[in-house]
């Protein structure tokens, strides 16, 4: 089926494949060498003098997931308008500068290639709207950092540095935190089994191939039981002016638990907009990972923006992030000053695709404090658990949280419905029923929740 | 007769005749998975016909489908191949009684015989010299680790079998594999394979596949129905409707005799087309009114994206 490749020279092609591959990578998509094969083959398959045949080719090829395509175009458009637009077998020159791009001198190699002096100013700016390949080979998603290019000024920047400095108390804090939760994680069941001599289930395979041992006898009894794996965990913190240093503390506490174990982590930021940064915090050098989570979000004196963040969350990393019912953290002390019934909407939505929704407030320390922020009221019904952060009680009580203890006794969301009953808003608590079926309006407060308010 | 699909126009007319009709830059991907013998990984949202791309493609190759839906905790045991216990037993039982069970090796219990072939190890027969179309569907759905069992299926089309040995593929199959992206599928995967986004068609295109798949429709109704489906993408809905769902809506509406929308009738049909109660309630009533609007007055898609 493959035409005949005599008119083109093969050689040229997988040349001039190289080096778009190049341009590609360099402007930040995952290119290797297979694919820089693939579409040598595929250029001598399809019509080479076809721009927009050779475009999709091309696409089918380097691209590999959708956000890609628009800096793939980019690229595209740029690489061939250099050529002058010629059909690539027809370029008599061309060889010549991928030669010694090949020879190891990519730079200048390159810069001919890319024919003009946009393309620093081209890569200056791909470079700022791209993160770093590092461990890119993870395979997880990584290119959805919304970063603004305006929005900066030198007060700002005065801000950023404070955010990675910690005291050497806050960081036992965070190590705390972790040596505290680590071993105790809720495990979920998964739908895999593993042999274990406690299983409850025959596992046949493996009791028909011992069996084998003793000429097909069955002599003993083998058995499996679901494997477990530790729930996911999603950190959504709010990152505007008084909520820095907790949020601190919790990133913190993401970033080890990221590293040493395997609990699948994500996190986000907000203020004005939601920002993914579990790429960042993967960084090896913590301080320089909270350095960069700083740089990348431009909005901090935007005030804060509870319900257009939860909805982004909602409408674009719930479904892959939360897959597999995981626990999602709120860091927030729920000063909100967009629509209160949108926080409520969106909060509500993002309880229902949780296992559990854990909110951490700052000033829940405080006594007496009553859920009074807009904001904050309007979430509260549809809050599992909340908690005072910032103090050693809220972190313990955190890691019971997390340790899925009371995940079996207490049914869910009676605490937030207890507190509502305890706080006398009546719409509020019918709200909560509407939204979950589940409540179970309990007159008093629970009063194992209300202690580590007390401890506080 | 199988069509000929040497080129990416003769893979869009036979994908045509067989009522699916696709993008260029789809046919495109798809030529390419045929020359180059590479999967195709199609991600998309839900309901722009991932799947039926694999059934068109096999029908226009007169080539089996051999469909292998994803879930978690998927194993090799239900996706690639199991040993029949009970005939081993059998057997077994029977060497015993020919007094022959001492000099029985493992090779005359663990014989081919005994295999139970499940979808991927068949993909790499092919009866009558045609190699099948193997879609691998959803494969979001599955764990990570089917996943990487996946790859030396992939990249080598061949099997390894611990008691016989690798099973390889006399002509590879042409893979398909779909993604909902409910989570990001693992570079080492989408290496292997050619990738592509199927985006939601233009409303002319839209209107082209209502009327191939349901041509008793009325041509105004399939109008409306687009451009009405084509204004809810553009809101702010948490799941927007599908291809699938446009065909189904039209289907609704041609089964309940109406020639065109009206308000009364979308607001009863709303179901049909949005999925999530949230969106419902934000469609239905006055929304739904400002949209018929639109659409009677031919301001959305139609005229627009027809030129």
């Amino acid at each position: 089926m493959i035409r005949p490749p005599a008119a083109v020279d093969g050689r040229r092609l997988v040349a001039q494949s190289a080096a778009f591959g190049r341009a590609l990578r360099r402007a930040g998509l995952g290119v290797d060498l297979g694919a820089e094969i693939d579409f040598a083959r595929a250029l001598q398959v399809v019509d080479i003098g076809d721009r927009d045949e050779v475009r999709d080719a091309g696409a089918a090829v380097f691209v590999r997931r959708r956000d890609d395509r628009p800096t793939y175009d980019d690229v595209f458009d740029r690489f061939w308008r250099a050529r002058h637009r010629l059909p690539p077998e027809v370029q008599p020159g061309d060889l010549q500068p991928v030669d010694q791009a090949e020879a190891g001198e990519p730079e200048p190699g390159d810069a001919a290639l890319l024919g003009d002096e946009r393309r620093a100013e081209l890569d200056d700016q791909l470079r700022a709207l791209l993160p770093s390949d590092e461990g890119e080979t993870e395979g997880e998603a990584d290119d959805e950092l919304v970063i603004s290019p305006d929005a900066y000024s030198h007060s700002e920047v005065l801000r950023h540095l404070e955010f990675d400095r910690m005291t050497p108390s806050e960081l036992r804090d965070a190590e705390r935190l972790v040596d505290l939760l680590e071993p105790r994680l809720e495990l979920r069941r998964t739908r895999r089994y593993e042999l274990h001599q406690h299983g409850r289930r025959l596992a046949a395979r493996a009791m028909f191939r011992r069996s084998l041992s003793s000429g097909g006898e069955i002599v003993s009894w083998v058995w499996q039981r679901q494997r477990r794996r530790p729930r996911p965990i999603v950190v959504i913190c709010d990152i505007s002016g008084s909520m820095e240093r907790h949020s601190r503390l919790l990133l913190r506490f993401i970033q080890a638990l990221s590293a040493s174990s395997a609990v699948r982590t994500e996190s986000f930021v907000f203020g004005t907009r939601l920002t993914r940064v579990t790429r960042i915090l993967r960084d090896r050098d913590r301080d320089r990972a909270l350095n960069r989570v700083s740089e990348a979000v431009n909005d901090w004196a935007g005030g804060t923006r509870i319900g257009e963040s939860f909805r982004e969350f909602n409408l674009r990393w719930a479904r892959r992030t939360l897959r597999s019912s995981g626990i999602v953290i709120v860091v927030s002390d729920g000063w909100d000053r967009g629509d209160p019934g949108l926080v409520a909407a969106e909060t509500s939505r993002l309880r229902r695709s949780c296992h559990r929704l854990v909110w951490l407030n700052p000033l829940a320390g405080t006594p007496g404090y009553q859920p009074l922020a807009a904001g904050m009221r309007a979430a509260y019904p549809y809050i599992d658990d909340f908690l005072p952060a910032g103090s050693v009680a809220s972190l313990e009580r955190l890691g019971e949280i997390l340790a899925g203890v009371r995940a079996g006794d207490v049914d869910r969301s009676r605490e937030a419905a207890a507190h509502v009953a305890a706080d006398g808003g009546a719409s509020a608590a019918s709200e909560a029923a509407i939204a979950a079926p589940r409540v179970v309006s309990g007159p008093s407060r629970d009063p194992e929740a209300a202690e580590p308010l007390r401890r506080a | 007769m199988s069509s000929d699909l040497g080129s990416t126009d003769a893979i869009q007319r036979a994908f045509r005749e067989r009522g699916y009709i696709a993008e260029r830059s789809l046919a495109t991907a798809v030529f390419l998975g045929l020359q180059l013998g590479r999967p195709l990984l199609l991600e998309g949202e839900a309901g722009v016909g991932k799947t039926e791309l694999a059934k068109v493609l096999a029908a226009s190759l007169e080539a089996p489908l051999i469909r292998l839906q994803c879930y978690e905790g998927l194993d090799v045991n239900t996706a690639v191949y199991e040993w029949n216990y009970p005939r081993q037993m059998l057997e077994i039982r029977l060497l015993e009684a020919r007094g022959a069970a001492g000099q029985a090796n493992a090779h005359d219990i663990f014989g081919a015989e005994f295999l139970i072939k499940r979808p991927l190890l068949q993909a790499l027969e092919s009866p009558g010299g045609i190699a099948p179309v193997l879609l691998i569907d959803e494969i979001d759905r599955a764990d990570e680790e089917f996943e990487a069992y996946l790859l030396e299926i992939l990249s080598d089309f061949q099997v390894t079998i611990p008691e016989i040995g690798t099973v390889r593929a006399d002509k590879p199959p042409r893979v398909i594999l779909t993604s909902n992206r409910t989570r990001e599928v693992h570079d080492a995967l989408k290496r292997r394979c050619l990738y592509h986004w199927i985006d939601f068609p233009t409303a002319e295109k839209e209107r082209e596949i209502v009327l191939t798949r349901l041509p008793a429709a009325p041509a105004k109704l399939a109008r409306q129905v687009v451009d009405f489906v084509h204004r809810l993408r553009a809101a702010d809905l948490t799941k927007v409707p599908g291809i699938a769902e446009t065909l189904d809506w039209a289907a609704a509406l041609m089964a309940l005799g109406a020639a065109e929308l009206s308000e009364t009738i979308v607001d009863e049909t709303l179901g049909v087309v949005l999925k999530y109660e949230e969106d419902i309630r934000h469609v239905k009533g006055p929304a739904a009114r400002s949209y018929l609007a639109e659409v009677a007055g031919g301001a959305v898609g139609g005229a627009a994206a027809g030129t």
